[in-house]
């Protein structure tokens, strides 16, 4: 794996730093680069917990406006924590989204298109080596990360479906995933 | 410009566990904080997502052959995937065929489960007659029988053609037939 020189890469709360300090001036390159790391992480927090492609965009797009607008103004007292004050505004943000649109607006209109969500980003394989992948499990494991990843189906529920413990489905589902995980991959063990 | 790699990775059980909402209040705000603040940890995540998206649409589009339950063919037809099912009865016969519009076809094989500990389903089929078992296939012991779907692409492709499937009772070494399905397929008249 590749491991970064921490001497050239600037870490988040570094990154995070720059911007505070650029203030009342702007620092792009740190805004663009905080952007790029945070976002992603960001719409995986909205897709998790809004199961929905578009709301987890608004969503990525919202906290971003948000943390951007308080490096600017200095609310981060302490950049070394800069993954729970994301997290603390991921929390908001959610509970803002159910609640209502009017904050949204207000800082779109206020941001403009300047901060443009990206586009979700393609999986590192090809759905025709997943198919390739699936058809290679034992029929249990095949069974099992099927009817899990269709409907994001937690062990407990489908094992109740399929009449198994929980701790039985779970080793199943493991074994699958880490096979499939190697299989589409292309490593090799 | 890379991000740190993380010193203390998250597992892919915890990764899964907290994709499928199956973690408590604290692990999973622990989870959260973490790869909201780890690159590492939120490209596994990343990979997990998309990968559950993919099998999701592999589903969609019955680009993969599957044993199944009677609960997930009902989810199916719920989420409004056109699902054309055949009840065939043990060792019996059913003409069937794959329509333009169908997103998924099911085959319920009869078969009585109870007491069986193990269940193999063998397919024969083709011009070389040839044969195909896939071992261990789940099943409810109460349901009265296997529910399996073919990958719909590789069922378009055939010509008219009869497959038998067959399915075994697999018990301490021993094998016995539970029963027999014969297909009668029919591809779709071109136009129609």
């Amino acid at each position: 794996m590749h491991c970064p020189d921490p001497e050239t890469v600037p870490d988040d709360a570094t990154l995070a730093r720059r911007v505070e300090q650029a203030a009342p001036g702007t620092d792009p390159g740190a805004e663009a680069e905080l952007y790029r790391r945070l976002a992603p992480r960001v719409r995986l927090y909205g897709l998790r917990h809004l199961r929905n492609e578009a709301a987890a965009a608004d969503l990525m797009q919202q906290v971003m406006l948000l943390l951007i607008e308080r490096l600017r103004t200095g609310a981060l007292r302490e950049p070394e924590r800069l993954a729970s004050f994301v997290f603390g505004i991921c929390r908001m943000t959610v509970l803002e989204l159910r609640r209502g649109q009017a904050r949204r607006e207000r800082l779109l209109a206020a941001y403009g298109e300047a901060l443009l969500p990206p586009d979700a980003p393609a999986p590192d394989f090809d759905r025709e080596r997943l198919a390739h992948c699936l058809e290679r499990l034992p029929e249990r494991e095949r069974t099992v990360l099927l009817l899990t990843f269709y409907d994001d189906m937690p062990a407990a529920a489908l094992a109740r479906e399929l009449n198994v413990s929980p701790a039985n489905l779970r080793v199943i589902r493991h074994r699958g995933l880490q096979r499939l995980r190697i299989c589409v991959s292309g490593e090799t063990r | 410009m890379s991000a740190p790699a993380c010193p203390s990775p998250l597992s892919w059980e915890i990764l899964l566990g907290y994709w499928l909402g199956e973690l408590d209040p604290e692990d999973q705000a622990r989870t959260e904080e973490h790869y909201l603040g780890c690159a590492g940890c939120s490209h596994r995540l990343e990979q997990l997502a998309s990968l559950a998206q993919e099998v999701r649409k592999l589903v969609q589009q019955s680009g993969v052959s599957m044993v199944v339950d009677e609960p997930f063919v009902r989810r199916l037809a719920d989420d409004g995937l056109r699902v054309r099912e055949y009840r065939v009865a043990r060792n019996g016969a059913v003409n069937c065929t794959v329509a333009p519009g169908d997103d998924i076809v099911v085959a319920h094989l009869e078969a009585p489960l109870d007491e069986v500990q193990r269940v193999d389903l063998v397919t024969v089929g083709g011009a070389a007659g040839s044969e195909m078992r896939q071992e261990d296939v789940p099943f409810l012991a109460g349901s009265g029988g296997v529910i399996f779907s073919p990958n719909i692409g590789m069922l378009r492709a055939l010509p008219a053609t009869t497959l038998r499937m067959r399915l075994l009772a697999v018990d301490n070494g021993r094998e016995r037939t539970l029963g027999e399905y014969t297909f009668n397929h029919t591809p779709w008249p071109p136009g129609e």
